[in-house]
């Protein structure tokens, strides 16, 4: 048991320690609690990363692989901790946008900091679990725990709305877990194990009327949770209403993990080819642009900013889970692609979406006149990751959908294609809708955009740390719009990961 | 199958106080249903009438309940628990705010 294979547990334990200290610091002083945090989720990162950069090798030749266990060894009675090149990518993206958004609540978050820290890092600490355990009922539990404890965070600003938002949310959260342990329960049932690798290797043996009902009941539940069409109307609220870090986190980062776990579900333990035989695959995918189109249209009518924010989210995620259920290459590589686009990008908008209502009286379009002069480059950088959204040339979500395109044209799905294109067009009139009016009035006098350049000259000395934040993600969504090469190996082998679930499976029972 | 036959109508009455009534305890009440729904079919098929599944020092113990199922029913009612409690203070919260636990009245909730 060597150095690395502790730290997926310390990637676990770490986060729910300074959950903890950070759940008893409100004596602290502030500046102690922030610095704390910061280097809780630092340190974070620099683990994941460091597991990247000293397995280089072993990830470019797609054989990383790390496991730990926990319990006795033989199975069921353990509980297995397993990483490989899918959980290290989703692991990274993860890791480094929260640690970004750790950042930027230090600043944001004004009252009752302790309990915003404590749970915010037992949403890390869950995340992470999720994506590194390696057996259902971990995963379960984990799942579990990401929607208990999002909902305080959703409720935090104690209002009507809030409340509501948190209400309803727990409600779909819980009906969906319910969903996930009947299915767990009728695998256990038939296969007597419930590690993701010995329930791959043994699902052709459970009866084809078993397989449709414990697939069914997995689908149910992550349509629950990833917000598609015929559910989906907890999200906007629910993502609309916490404060804007948190919002970053639900849409930005939390979506990507229930996608992540639909993958290790639907590829790497239920074999793809039983959606496909079963007539599920088509279903899925149209539903989900359905669900796509549907996202983009509610979009448009939309009068608040943030909750524009949530329904074009809605949007983005259904296309994504539609050109993974093409599962050709391309497919895979046009989807992480964008799921890493998307977090970047919805990140960054809540971000700055924080940061520019600070100063309005509410979200509502008509409140919005005039912060396009108000707060100048913080604006311009919103209406660059806008751009992003949209698919711009030189900006990541550019290329991430284009790639989209080319899956679904390679596949000869048209109206794959569509939605990508159309979806497109509506998202430019509705970011446009609120662009317009952020440069209504030209009453207030502020500081002129000069003096705005001047300022960004003393980037990292500035005390204003919000808005170097968001500098920060307009800067990566450019930079890796151009580079977004950087991104090959690793979405590389975890396309590989994906094509060959054998592996995984050797890998866990062999160890 | 009398175990299956109760599961679905236990199931199904959760699922109707969940989706039907506009009273948001009785939702929770419903959700709760729901969940005991789940464990008890889970127990009933963990249960094949042997031992209680102890290791006794001298004693072959050739029949016992697969401990398993018990387990994660252990767990899953450590979550139902919670989340009851967190929805319940919810609901708590909002009568202070809108004066009702109705879930017709409350306004928004429903559009």
């Amino acid at each position: 048991m060597s150095w690395m294979n502790i730290e997926l547990i310390l990637l676990i334990a770490l986060p729910a320690v300074i959950a903890v200290f950070m759940a008893f610091s409100s004596s602290f002083k502030q500046r102690t609690r922030n610095i704390l945090a910061v280097t809780g989720a630092g340190i974070e990162l620099y683990l994941v990363f460091s597991l990247f950069f000293l397995n280089f090798e072993a990830v470019k030749n797609s054989n990383f692989f790390l496991q730990y266990t926990i319990g006795y060894s033989n199975p069921p009675f353990v509980i297995n901790f397993a990483m490989d090149n899918l959980s290290l990518l989703f692991s990274l993206i993860v890791t480094a946008a929260v640690f970004f958004i750790v950042i930027f609540s230090t600043q944001y978050i004004r009252d009752k900091e302790s309990r915003y820290f404590a749970f915010f890092f037992l949403v890390l600490a869950s995340i992470q679990g999720s994506i590194l355990t390696a057996d259902l009922f971990t995963l379960y539990l984990f799942i579990e725990a990401i929607t208990i404890f999002t909902t305080p965070l959703i409720s935090f600003k104690k209002t009507e709305k809030t409340t509501r938002a948190a209400m309803q949310y727990l409600f779909y959260g819980i009906t969906g877990g319910v969903f996930f342990f009947i299915s767990i329960i009728l695998i256990y049932f038939n296969l007597g194990t419930l590690k993701m690798a010995a329930v791959a290797e043994s699902f052709v043996l459970i009866s084809t009327p078993m397989q449709l009902t414990i697939i069914i009941f997995f689908l149910l539940a992550l349509i629950i949770k990833l917000g598609i069409f015929p559910i989906h109307f907890w999200l906007p609220r629910a993502h609309s209403a916490c404060p804007a870090p948190i919002s970053a986190l639900l849409s930005g980062v939390l979506l990507k993990v229930y996608l992540y776990i639909f993958m290790r579900l639907f590829w790497t333990m239920i074999a793809f080819d039983f959606l496909v035989e079963l007539h599920l695959s088509a279903f899925v995918l149209d539903l989900a642009l359905v669900s796509s189109l549907i996202g983009h249209v509610f979009a448009l009518q939309a009068d608040k900013l943030k909750k524009m924010l949530a329904y074009s989210s809605i949007g983005h995620i259904g296309m994504i889970l539609a050109v993974l259920m093409l599962n050709t290459e391309a497919a895979f590589y046009g989807g992480l692609l964008h799921i890493i686009a998307h977090m970047l990008m919805k990140s960054g908008l809540f971000l700055s979406s924080g940061y520019l209502l600070r100063t309005t009286l509410s979200h509502h379009i008509d409140d919005l006149k005039g912060i396009g002069h108000k707060n100048r480059l913080v604006f311009i950088a919103f209406i660059i990751i806008c751009l992003g959204t949209i698919g711009m040339p030189p900006l990541i979500g550019f290329v991430s959908k284009w790639f989209v395109l080319l899956a679904f044209l390679e596949a000869r799905h048209y109206f794959g294609a569509f939605v990508v294109g159309a979806g497109s067009i509506i998202a430019l009139i509705y970011y446009l809708r609120y662009i317009s009016q952020a440069y209504e009035t030209v009453k207030t006098e502020n500081k002129t955009l000069r003096e705005e350049l001047v300022s960004l000259k003393v980037f990292f000395k500035s005390t204003n740390i919000m808005k170097n934040i968001i500098y920060l993600f307009t800067l990566l969504i450019i930079f890796f719009g151009l580079g977004y090469k950087f991104f090959e190996i690793p979405i590389n082998t975890a396309i590989f990961e994906l094509l060959n679930p054998q592996k995984y499976i050797e890998l866990v029972l062999g160890g | 199958m009398f175990n299956n036959l109760i599961f679905i109508i236990l199931f199904m009455l959760g699922f109707y106080a969940l989706i039907m009534k506009t009273n948001l305890i009785k939702n929770v009440i419903g959700l709760n249903i729901m969940e005991a729904a789940v464990f008890f079919w889970v127990i009933s098929f963990s249960d094949v009438g042997g031992e209680v599944s102890i290791h006794k020092l001298g004693e072959e113990v050739t029949k016992f309940n697969d401990p398993v199922p018990q387990a994660l029913t252990l767990t899953g009612i450590v979550i139902g628990a919670s989340t009851a409690a967190l929805l319940l203070t919810l609901i708590i919260e909002l009568n202070k705010f809108s004066g009702t636990i109705d879930r017709e009245k409350i306004e928004g909730l429903n559009d």
